[in-house]
């Protein structure tokens, strides 16, 4: 009896660790988050009185808030075009195994093994005003970092080189999944190059390529590190990403209940694209 | 015919080369004397060659404990994810238990709340707790991974009935049949799911940033950012160079296997 009492608990012993984890630091914070937008709390985010809808109205008449939010969709934007064209020119380069494939294949996954914030070191470097090496090989004596739009373009190059090799890599896997037989029979049929890139080898990588485009805008709404170490969200806010503003809000400025506002804006958006994602995946895309 | 193939193949690697570039140019001038890097205009050269930024980084910079202390983050964080996960993925691939179904749904939920968008609440958890700048912050909210669970259960699912039946039949324990069968029989995806998650945490930059405020408590990514903002280039780029080795080392070891993970992991039929 007392054996068949232990067999029964088994499987919940096993699921103990994570999910007592699971609801100490992702559903309780989640609803915190939450509650919190509606509340006046102490500094360590402990409840004090409800405070209605005030941060909520405090953010949406902010223009700070809505230039951070349009800033963040444009870095999301271009990540995800950028980083896309880019990796998908790269993947249909190295479908084939040549002679040099592994070499080239290596370079343009190396970056993937380098820290967000060791990229934006390295390229800390290169688009620094004073002694950057941009400003010395073009001649030039422009402070690229600490003027609004080529300080939102220095991020956004970063970001999108940050994500082109893992991307690359995914839709590497996806066309060299491609079956041998089917592309031989498309060239017996006579279909040249182009045709099999796209009536063949995209819609079989489709799973590969939707993963893909939806990874980018995903991972770039959360994009912090770039902005942090590069421009410091500056100049006057131009930078500044949701991520980014989160920060400064709650641990800066002290304003947690606003920073909660944003984190649920955030949340709101990057689960819309997850829906979308999932909606695209049932629908569309083509499996094996 | 074969010389326009050998072309193309060179070009691609040129086009690797301008890819990876912005690391060349970091390496160069990580060895090139300050006096070199300071000279107006700039010039990229190595005729002047000298490990002395290497040197400096390591005496004057804390770079040795920053590594340290990005050690005891995996050496806690790595082992909790992949034993949690599996012992998961094995309660939800071998049994059937009341409320199974609603407590699997509960992690497919929590799969969809993006870390980064409780970070804060989280952080102010943490410093209520009094635990900035300890390990404890910068590993207990890493102990599991729910991605994880899902992964090794999909594999777990996939393995033949007739080995559970047959072990449990002969009287195999559940613990014995964990440790001497499902573990070894998940060795690649173990390997795999290691060699990932080794480079994610190392690389980790938002969290430990967050949760330490004194430079002995620092990782590598978050020291390394620090030194950027006081040292001069050569020192900074020696020691991101220097810090990027390990990961890079990873990947280029196991990078058949990490790609064979990611596809797996991200693409379900």
């Amino acid at each position: 009896m007392k054996k068949q009492k232990k067999q029964l608990l088994y499987p919940y012993f096993l699921i103990v660790p994570t999910l007592v984890s699971c609801i100490i630091f992702k559903f309780y914070p989640f609803l915190k988050t939450i509650l919190s937008s509606f509340s006046v709390t102490d500094q360590f985010g402990a409840w004090i009185g409800w405070a209605g809808t005030t941060f909520w109205e405090m953010m949406f008449a902010d223009d700070a808030f809505w230039q951070t939010l349009v800033t963040t969709l444009k870095y999301a934007l271009i990540t995800f075009v950028g980083t896309f064209v880019i990796a998908m020119i790269l993947a249909m380069l190295s479908t084939k195994h040549t002679k040099l494939g592994k070499v080239s294949q290596m370079l343009y996954a190396l970056p993937i093994a380098i820290a967000h914030s060791t990229s934006s070191v390295i390229f800390l470097f290169v688009f620094k005003g004073e002694g950057g090496l941009l400003n010395s090989w073009l001649g030039t004596d422009i402070a690229w970092l600490t003027k609004a739009d080529t300080a939102f373009w220095a991020v956004a190059v970063v970001t999108v080189w940050t994500h082109i090799s893992g991307s690359f890599l995914y839709l590497l896997a996806g066309f060299r999944g491609v079956s041998e037989d089917i592309l031989e029979a498309a060239i017996v049929d006579g279909a040249n190059s182009f045709t099999r890139a796209v009536k063949i080898m995209i819609p079989m990588a489709s799973p590969q390529i939707f993963y893909v485009l939806f990874l980018n805008i995903i991972s770039a709404l959360g994009v912090f590190t770039q902005v942090k170490l590069l421009t410091g969200g500056g100049p006057s806010g131009a930078t500044t990403s949701l991520m980014y503003e989160i920060y400064l809000r709650a641990v800066k400025f002290g304003e947690y209940e606003y920073a909660c506002c944003v984190s649920i804006v955030t949340f709101l958006i990057i689960f819309v694209f997850t829906r979308i994602q999932f909606a695209f995946e049932k629908k569309m895309v083509y499996y094996q | 015919m074969k010389i326009k193939a050998m072309m193309f193949d060179i070009f691609k690697v040129l086009i690797g080369i301008a890819m990876v570039s912005p690391v060349i140019i970091a390496l160069i001038v990580s060895f090139m004397p300050k006096a070199d890097i300071m000279t107006s205009p700039f010039e990229l050269t190595l005729v002047h060659a000298t490990f002395q930024n290497y040197i400096e980084a390591f005496k004057y910079l804390n770079l040795g404990i920053y590594l340290k202390n990005t050690a005891v983050m995996l050496i806690i964080c790595l082992p909790a994810q992949l034993l949690t996960a599996l012992l998961a993925a094995y309660a939800f691939s071998h049994f059937e238990f009341p409320f199974k179904e609603a407590l699997f749904t509960i992690l497919l939920a929590v799969m969809m709340i993006p870390g980064e968008t409780i970070m804060v609440t989280v952080f102010k958890m943490i410093s209520g707790w009094k635990l900035i700048d300890t390990y404890a912050a910068l590993t207990i909210t890493s102990l599991t991974n729910v991605g994880a669970v899902f992964m090794f259960r999909q594999y777990m699912k996939s393995l033949p009935k007739e080995l559970w039946e047959a072990a449990t039949m002969d009287g195999c324990g559940y613990n014995a049949y964990f440790g001497y069968i499902l573990v070894p029989l998940c060795k690649t995806m173990i390997v795999t799911f290691s060699l990932r998650t080794f480079v994610t945490i190392y690389n980790s930059y938002f969290w430990p940033f967050l949760v330490t405020t004194k430079d002995s408590m620092r990782t590598v990514t978050t020291g390394v950012a620090l030194i950027s903002s006081t040292s001069h280039s050569g020192l900074t780029l020696a020691a991101a160079i220097t810090t990027s080795v390990i990961p890079l080392i990873v990947y280029a070891f196991g990078m058949d296997k990490i790609v064979e993970g990611m596809t797996a992991g991200a693409v379900k039929s």
